[in-house]
């Protein structure tokens, strides 16, 4: 067990951070607000808090499992086969999120930047720039996710000029208008199924050097990224707001194109923010095609990553031209992810457990 | 990597077997002997044909027979003749004395530093080769190698590449003993090393690997030893050829190795804790393990003051950055998006562009190709001509292109911009890459605008970040964020802030500068009355 790579708990923070935010953001506001109304920022801090049980269950699960990855994690707790079954369903999982996600964001490109480009061309650039970094070395990975954070970040500066358009009635009642329960919780579900992807870290645990503030740094990370998504949602709602909301496709594009900034050095910010946030497309593929290239490599035991990476960029292709139009992407999404808030919340969480209750010594 | 995995277990060692010098070969472990005119036969058959190979016989002391052979090309004859033949002649040997003769001519008449008696027939012929003279004497079986070498070399000047306004003048050579000289003259110290090993199968050439053994990290000078110990070829001409090997990553465009000419450059990162390696025939050292930030650094950095040199830094990374961008920022938006810029300057830029024939992005790659030929002829050119020609290509040619309507004037001056932003760039081959990318740039820029932009340099970013060298990441400071080494990135801090060597070469002695007391005063204490008043 061997390894000369290594990355921080403060990296491991920022791999979550960077890989939450991506493009799912775009659309999320609308999601939230068709769903509950005013109550969306309400909605999303709940949505927020049940993510942040796995966030803590993975870190918890990597202090006590050092040397293992979460797929080294389920067949040690539960038996090959079994465990094997849920490895192959990660693996499938990511492929088909990353896929729908390259999608998604190839529809964005074409209305808002390219509108003469074919979105396999997109679909195809995106593949091709994950697919040329090495998966070999886990620090680069680090290292990228590190190097575009600020980019990451300029959206939200550029959003700060946009404050000055929020009317306080859009966020009131912060408790929505008569709002049952199970609509209060879907609301937040579909919070967590956007910023589940942070699953990434639970590849890396044998990377990890300081175990000990590998909880807290987690942490930090998941509420730097999630309080970039809230801030997007207040800013969405409160400039829009609900009634609004639900009729833009991708509100916080809609939200560039109002931003005006003094000096008129620029006269479009929004392909601006487009561009920073192919960087934040592209940190949230890295960690997909992570997941897929590290996690196929586990299952097949071999360290043939290029190969993989290769072998992954038809397929990746294919899963990401499957819907026909924009809604379906969007109705095979809310499908998908409910199998992966089985795998990344209610998962980590058994193994946990039961790893607390399966004596360490009795395992190996 | 979990325990789930195999390790790779193919690998077949290919490297060719280097056929060894079949003179030398044939006499393997052979001695000479005592009779004279057996040993200057075996040589004389070596160098038969060779113009350069003097034989001259003479009795050393008035009787015994000797040869001394020698290459008059690489050999001093004044020194050979005076120092050499007249001692060894004109000696009176004490007759009463029981004498060994090498050692008593070594001891008593030859006054070089740098005699030995050697026997080996091997050492004989690489000994002649290097210039060196040899003596035989006729009954005795060991032979005198005398070091009689005259180099040509070149005086010390300023190198043409690296110019300063501030700082010391002096240059490389081709010679490595004056090299060696040039840093050992600013480390008078024990702790420098400087250590001799031999790389080419024919050229033999000689490279030094200089440290500061107190301050450079044991594991770096392993790790260099170990890749000059693994160089494999037949000559290397210059240091550069040594860079290619020492290279972590050879299929990169990006240089992974500093090369300078400037000695001060040398011991400014010696005492950082790296390794110089310093080639005989070559005036350009190589420093390891380079990161990127210190390819827009200079000496003169350090020579002037702080703030002046992080503002000037800084505008080094904006001409980086412009010599990348500029031209494909250009292209995509005046091709693909021309909404991005308000609508004035829209016109405004492209006004000049109804009669171009072509699209925006082949005027743009056509002019930065014809700006790369242009610049490579005046590499080219003899100094005189140089001058006239880049008068002639820039004005004359330009001019004449923008008014018969082939160019646009703004593409002009945007080229213009990000060539001259090339020039700005201290180190010669990290601007050459950025050259060469920014082609690629244009391109994807061309076809798939704002979006192939951010792509290309996304791409070069990200390969960018998985470089090493020597295994320390590429852009340090920056990710793996630094925060103490990001003292000297952008900015260079005040002396008193830099007091750590960059810790990402992990040196053995990680402080530099020591705490100083400052005693500021606010009064002129020269003046008596005002110190009277204290």
């Amino acid at each position: 067990m061997k390894h000369t790579d290594s990355i921080s708990s403060i990296q491991l923070a920022v791999i979550i951070a960077s890989t939450i935010i991506g493009v799912s953001l775009l659309v999320l506001p609308r999601f939230i607000a068709a769903e509950v109304g005013e109550a969306a920022i309400l909605a999303s801090i709940v949505g927020i808090l049940i993510s942040l049980i796995s966030v803590i269950a993975i870190t918890l699960l990597a202090r006590k499992f050092r040397e293992h990855t979460i797929f080294g994690c389920n067949q040690l707790l539960l038996g090959k086969y079994f465990g094997n079954l849920f490895n192959y369903m990660i693996v499938i999982v990511f492929i088909v999120i990353m896929g729908l996600e390259v999608r998604q964001f190839a529809e964005v490109l074409a209305t808002g930047l390219l509108p003469n480009t074919p979105i396999e061309i997109s679909i195809f650039i995106m593949i091709i720039i994950c697919a040329l970094v090495g998966y070999s070395n886990v620090s680069t990975f680090a290292y990228i996710h590190f190097f575009y954070l600020p980019f990451l970040l300029i959206p939200m500066f550029f959003f700060l000029f946009a404050l000055e358009d929020i009317e306080t009635y859009h966020l009131l009642p912060i408790l929505g208008h008569n709002l049952s329960v199970k609509q209060f919780l879907s609301g937040a579900i579909i919070m967590t199924q956007v910023i589940t992807n942070y699953f990434v870290i639970a590849m890396l645990i044998p990377y990890i050097k300081d175990y000990e503030n590998c909880v807290k740094h987690g942490i930090w990370g998941f509420f730097l990224g999630a309080l970039a998504i809230l801030y997007c949602i207040v800013v969405s709602l409160g400039v829009f707001g609900a009634k609004e909301l639900q009729e833009m496709y991708w509100p916080i594009l809609s939200l560039s194109r109002i931003i005006q900034i003094p000096g008129e050095v620029l006269s479009r910010i929004d392909a601006i923010i487009l561009i920073t946030w192919i960087f934040a497309v592209f940190t949230t593929l890295l960690s997909y095609y992570f997941v897929i290239v590290r996690g196929t490599a586990e299952l097949f035991r071999t360290d043939k990553y290029s190969f993989i990476t290769v072998l992954m960029i038809p397929v990746i292709f294919v899963f990401a031209l499957i819907p026909n139009n924009v809604y379906e992407i969007y109705e095979y999404a809310s499908k998908i992810t409910y199998v992966s808030l089985f795998l990344f919340i209610i998962l980590p969480v058994c193994l946990l457990v039961i790893g607390h209750f399966r004596k360490r010594t009795g395992v190996q | 990597m979990s325990p789930y995995f195999k390790k790779s277990n193919h690998y077949v060692d290919r490297t060719p077997i280097f056929p060894e010098s079949h003179i030398v070969n044939k006499y393997k472990d052979k001695q000479i002997t005592n009779r004279l005119e057996e040993n200057v036969q075996i040589f004389k058959e070596i160098f038969q044909k060779d113009m350069d190979f003097s034989v001259r016989t003479f009795k050393l002391f008035h009787e015994t027979q000797s040869t001394i052979i020698y290459l008059n090309s690489l050999a001093n004859k004044d020194i050979i003749n005076n120092d050499v033949i007249k001692p060894l002649q004109d000696h009176e040997m004490d007759e009463e004395k029981n004498i060994i003769l090498p050692q008593y001519i070594i001891e008593n008449i030859l006054f070089f530093n740098d005699v030995k008696a050697i026997k080996d027939i091997p050492k004989i012929i690489s000994a002649i080769v290097q210039g060196k003279a040899i003596v035989f004497i006729d009954g005795i079986q060991e032979a005198l190698e005398i070091d009689a070498i005259e180099k040509e070399k070149r005086s010390i000047e300023e190198p043409d590449t690296e110019r300063v306004v501030r700082g010391p003048r002096d240059g490389f050579i081709e010679q490595l003993p004056i090299n060696v000289a040039l840093l050992r003259y600013r480390l008078p110290i024990p702790e420098f090393r400087v250590e001799e090993t031999e790389v080419g199968t024919r050229t033999k050439t000689k490279l030094a690997v200089c440290y500061i053994e107190d301050v450079v990290n044991p594991t770096l000078v392993t790790e260099v030893k170990k890749r000059i110990d693994a160089i494999k070829i037949d000559g290397v001409l210059d240091s550069g050829y040594v860079e290619q090997f020492l290279e972590d990553n050879p299929t990169s465009p990006f240089p992974q190795l500093i090369n300078t000419e400037r000695p001060n450059k040398v011991v400014g990162n010696l005492l950082e804790g790296r390794i110089a390696v310093l080639m005989d025939g070559s005036p350009s050292a190589l420093i390891a393990p380079a990161t990127f930030n210190q390819f827009y650094h200079t000496t003169e950095d350090y020579n002037e003051h702080w703030i002046i040199s992080s503002f000037v830094r800084f505008f080094r990374i904006i001409a980086l950055v412009f010599s990348l961008t500029f031209s494909s920022l250009y292209v995509t938006v005046i091709s693909f998006h021309p909404e991005l810029i308000p609508a004035k300057y829209v016109v405004a830029a492209t006004s000049g562009r109804h009669s171009i024939p072509f699209p925006i992005v082949i005027e743009v790659f056509l002019m930065e190709l014809a700006m790369e030929v242009l610049r490579e002829a005046s590499v080219r050119m003899p100094q005189q001509v140089g001058g006239a020609l880049s008068i002639v290509g820039v004005l004359v040619v330009g001019q004449a292109a923008v008014q018969a309507g082939f160019v646009s004037p703004i593409t002009v001056v945007i080229i213009g911009m990000s060539t001259i932003g090339s020039f700005a760039v201290p180190s010669y081959n990290a601007a050459n890459t950025f050259r060469m990318l920014r082609f690629l740039l244009i391109i994807l820029a061309g076809t798939l605008g704002l979006l192939g932009l951010a792509a290309g340099l996304m791409i070069v970013v990200n390969h960018m970040l998985s470089l090493r060298s020597f295994g320390v990441p590429y852009m340090d400071p920056y990710a793996p964020l630094n925060l103490k080494a990001l003292k000297d990135s952008i900015i260079r801090a005040p002396f008193h802030k830099l007091k750590r060597r960059p810790s990402n070469i992990h040196p053995k002695n990680p402080v530099r500068v020591g705490v100083t007391e400052k005693d500021y005063t606010n009064y002129n204490f020269l003046d008596e009355e005002e110190r009277e008043k204290l």
